[in-house]
C-alpha cells in the first residue's frame, strides 16, 4: 500500500491506449475563451512540450487536467479512466501531479515536510492515529520517509532538508517543487514553466532532472516552456497553442518550422 | 561551523522523529518538570500554586488555539465559549447531585463534546476566512453567553456551582485535591497542580504528534497554500474542520479542569475578553510551536496575578471598591492589549524566538557573527 515504489513504464510505444488522452476541450471564463476545443494524446513514457504565446492558455490546460478549472465541454482521460468531474484532491489520488508557473510550497514548512505531502494521497494517518503515534502512524512515517530521502538524493537537495523552504532561493525552490510532484507517485507530471527565470546553470541542472525522470523513472511528464532551446532539446513532442487553439503538433523540428507556429510567435515579438 | 551541526549530514528516520531531538530540548523539558513537580512540595503559600494551576490549565487552551490559528492558520476568538462548553459539561455529567462521574469519565466527555461541537462549528471556517472568521468566532462566543445563560436546567445559569466532592478529581485512590504521596499532604491547590500539569503533558505530546503526522502536516499545507494543498490531494474540508474540532477539544478540557478547580462558573466571564486572552498567550507565546504556547501561558497568567496581589503598592490602582484609580480589571485588559500590539510588532515571533536566538548565542559563543 505504502511501500515506495516508482512508476515503470509498461509501455512506451504508441500502439497501446494512450496515458492521457485530451479531447475537445472547451474552457470559457464568461465572454473569453481560454481553451478552444484542444485535444491531445500523451503516451507512456514521453515527454510532451505545450508551447504558446503569453496568455495562450497554457496554464488553464493543466488547471483543466486536475480539474481546479472544470472545462465546459470535452473529455479527458488518464489511463481510460475518467478525470472531468472529480475534485483536485482526487485527480492528485488518480495520478495527476503537476508543478506551478508561481510556485506552490508550503513556504513555511521545511523540504521534508513539504515531499512528505506530496505522498499524503498515499498515506492512511488520521486525526486520532497520527495524535496517538500509534504503531502503524510510525510505521507509515517511516516507510514514506525513505521514500522522500530518496527523492531527496535524486534531486540533490540533502543539503536543504531541514530548511523553511521559503527562505531558499528561487532555483532551490523550483527543484523542491518538483521533488514534490515526484513524490507523489504520478502517473502523469505536470510542469508548469520548470526553467524560468532561472540562470544557465540552474536550466541545465533542471534539464537534466527532467530527462533523469523520463529516462530513469520512466514517468510521462508534459512540460509548459517558453524557453525553446529546452523544449528543442528534450522534448519528444511538441503541441503549439495560440488563443487558446491548438496550431500545430509534432517533432520538435516540424513544430519549430511551421507556418502558423512562426506567425504566433512573430506577432509577439512586436 | 561545528560539524555537528551540518544538516547535510545522513540521520537516521528514527532519530529524526525523536520528539526531543536535541539537547537543549532536553534540557527545558526536565527544568519544567523539576519546577512543577518540585513547587507543590515544598512551596506552600496558595499565591504561587495557584499561579501555577491556572497557567497550566490555560496552557492546555493555547496549546488547542495553537493548532488552529498558529498551524491551521485559522484565527478564532471563539476559545471562551468552549472553555464555557469544558466547564459546563463538569456540571452537567460530574456534579454528584446530577451524574456523579469521576475524572476519568468528565474529562474526556469534555474533550469529545468540545470536538464535536468544534466540528459542527468548524464549516463556518469553510465559508469564511481571514478576519471574517473572527467576527464569525466572536459571534459564536455572545451566542454561547446566550445559551449558557438560559439553559439554566443543563447549566445552572448565570453563576453555576459544582457541589464538592470526594471523588470529582480521583483517579482511583490518588484524589487530587487531597493529596498524600510518600508522607507529604498536599494542599488541594498543591494536588490540582500536580492535575493540571499532567494534562498540559498529555496535551503537548498529542499536538506534537500531530503535527509531525500526516494530518498535521495536511492543515500547516492548507494555512501555507490552500489551492497547492488541494492539488495534492488534501481535502480542504476535512483538515480544517479537523483542526477546529482538535483545537476545540482542548479548549473543552481547560474549561472543564478550571470548572472542577473553581467549582464555579460565572457565565459573565466567559466573555471575548477571555478568548482575546488566549490569542495573546499564542502572541507572546510564539504562533507556531508547541511550547511557546505553554511560555505564553506562564507569562500571561503571571501578570494579573501579580497585579492583583500587589496592587496595594501600585500607584493610580485601585485595590477596593470606591477607591479612585484604574481598576485591577482594566489594568490587566490594558496590558494584554499592548502586549498583544508590542509582541506582533516587535517580537513577531513571540518568546519561542527570543529563546531560539538566546539558544543560538550560546551554541556560538564564544565566536561571535
Ligand atoms: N481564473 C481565471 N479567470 C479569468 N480568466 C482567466 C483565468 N485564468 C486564466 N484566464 C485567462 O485565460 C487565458 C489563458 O491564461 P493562461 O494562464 O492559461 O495562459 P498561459 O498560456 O499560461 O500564459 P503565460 O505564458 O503568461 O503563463 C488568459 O487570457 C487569462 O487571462
Ligand atoms: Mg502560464
Amino acid at each position: 500500500m505504502t511501500t515506495p515504489q516508482s512508476t515503470t513504464p509498461t509501455a512506451t510505444s504508441d500502439q497501446d491506449e494512450p496515458r492521457l488522452s485530451v479531447s475537445g476541450v472547451t474552457l470559457r471564463f464568461g465572454g473569453l475563451v481560454a481553451l478552444d476545443d484542444v485535444s491531445f494524446d500523451v503516451h507512456a513514457g514521453e515527454l510532451f512540450a505545450i508551447i504558446g504565446p503569453n496568455g495562450a492558455g497554457k496554464t488553464s490546460i493543466f488547471n483543466c487536467l486536475n480539474q481546479v478549472y472544470k472545462p465546459q465541454e470535452g473529455d479527458i482521460r488518464l489511463d481510460g479512466e475518467q478525470v472531468m468531474g472529480k475534485k483536485p484532491a482526487k485527480t492528485a489520488a488518480m495520478g495527476m501531479a503537476r508543478t506551478f508557473q508561481n510556485l506552490g510550497l508550503f513556504v513555511r514548512l521545511n523540504v521534508v515536510d513539504n515531499l512528505m505531502l506530496g505522498r499524503h494521497h498515499l498515506m492512511r494517518t488520521g486525526f486520532l492515529a497520527g495524535m496517538l503515534w500509534v504503531g502503524k502512524a510510525k510505521r507509515e512515517e517511516i516507510a514514506n520517509r525513505r521514500r522522500v530521502e530518496e527523492i531527496i538524493e535524486l534531486l540533490e537537495l540533502q543539503q536543504h532538508r531541514y530548511q523553511p523552504v521559503g527562505l531558499l532561493p528561487y532555483g532551490i525552490q523550483k527543484r523542491i517543487e518538483l521533488g514534490r510532484a515526484l513524490a507523489m507517485e504520478p502517473r502523469v507530471l505536470l510542469l508548469d514553466e520548470p526553467v524560468a527565470g532561472m540562470n544557465l546553470e540552474e536550466t541545465e541542472d533542471m534539464a537534466r532532472y527532467i530527462l533523469e525522470i523520463r529516462n530513469e523513472l520512466g514517468i510521462t511528464q508534459i512540460m509548459v516552456e517558453h524557453d525553446m532551446h529546452l523544449v528543442m532539446d528534450i522534448a519528444d513532442r511538441v503541441m503549439a497553442i495560440d488563443f487558446g487553439r491548438e496550431i500545430a503538433t509534432g517533432s520538435p523540428e516540424e513544430v519549430q518550422n511551421d507556418e502558423k507556429v512562426i506567425e504566433a510567435y512573430l506577432g509577439q515579438e512586436t | 561551523m561545528r560539524p555537528r551541526r551540518l544538516s547535510s549530514m545522513k540521520t537516521s528516520y528514527a532519530h529524526d522523529l525523536r520528539l526531543f531531538p536535541t539537547a537543549w530540548k532536553r534540557i527545558g523539558l526536565v527544568l519544567l518538570l523539576a519546577v512543577v513537580v518540585l513547587v507543590p512540595l515544598y512551596v506552600k503559600d496558595v499565591f504561587w500554586l495557584n499561579l501555577l494551576v491556572i497557567a497550566g490549565i490555560y496552557a492546555v487552551a493555547a496549546i488547542g488555539l495553537n493548532l488552529l490559528t498558529g498551524y491551521a492558520g485559522q484565527v478564532s476568538l471563539g476559545t471562551a465559549f468552549f472553555i464555557g462548553l469544558g466547564g459546563y459539561t463538569v456540571v452537567w455529567f460530574a456534579d454528584p447531585t446530577r451524574w456523579g462521574w469521576p475524572l476519568w469519565g468528565w474529562l474526556p466527555m469534555a474533550a469529545l463534546i468540545g470536538a464535536l461541537v468544534g466540528a459542527a462549528v468548524g464549516p463556518i471556517a469553510l465559508r469564511v476566512r481571514g478576519q471574517y472568521l473572527v467576527i464569525v468566532t466572536l459571534g459564536l462566543v455572545v451566542v454561547g453567553q446566550y445559551l449558557f445563560r438560559n439553559t439554566e436546567s443543563v447549566t445552572g445559569g448565570n453563576n453555576a456551582t459544582i457541589e464538592a466532592t470526594h471523588n470529582l478529581v480521583a483517579i482511583g485512590p490518588v484524589n487530587f485535591a487531597d493529596l498524600q504521596l510518600f508522607g507529604f499532604v498536599f494542599k488541594k491547590e498543591a494536588g490540582f497542580v500536580y492535575l493540571a500539569w499532567i494534562v498540559v503533558l498529555i496535551t503537548a505530546l498529542i499536538a506534537k504528534n500531530l503535527v509531525r503526522t500526516r494530518p498535521g502536516r495536511a492543515i500547516q499545507a492548507i494555512r501555507d497554500r490552500d489551492v497547492a494543498a488541494e492539488v495534492i490531494g488534501v481535502s480542504l474540508v476535512r483538515y480544517k474542520i479537523g483542526a477546529f474540532a482538535v483545537s476545540s477539544a482542548m479548549a473543552a478540557v481547560a474549561g472543564a479542569l478550571l470548572a472542577s478547580y473553581t467549582r464555579f462558573i460565572s457565565v459573565d466571564s466567559l466573555d471575548i475578553f477571555l478568548s482575546i486572552q488566549f490569542l495573546a498567550i499564542i502572541i507572546v507565546g510564539g504562533v507556531g510551536t508547541i511550547y511557546g504556547a505553554v511560555l505564553g501561558a506562564v507569562a500571561l497568567q503571571a501578570i494579573p496575578e501579580f497585579i492583583n496581589r500587589f496592587s496595594d503598592s501600585l500607584p493610580y490602582v485601585a485595590t477596593g471598591t470606591g477607591e479612585s484609580g484604574i481598576s485591577v480589571a482594566s489594568l490587566n485588559s490594558a496590558i494584554f492589549g499592548i502586549l498583544i500590539i508590542v509582541f506582533l510588532i516587535f517580537f513577531p515571533h513571540g518568546l519561542a524566538a527570543l529563546w531560539e536566538r538566546t539558544k543560538a548565542f550560546f551554541q556560538r559563543w564564544p565566536y561571535r557573527t
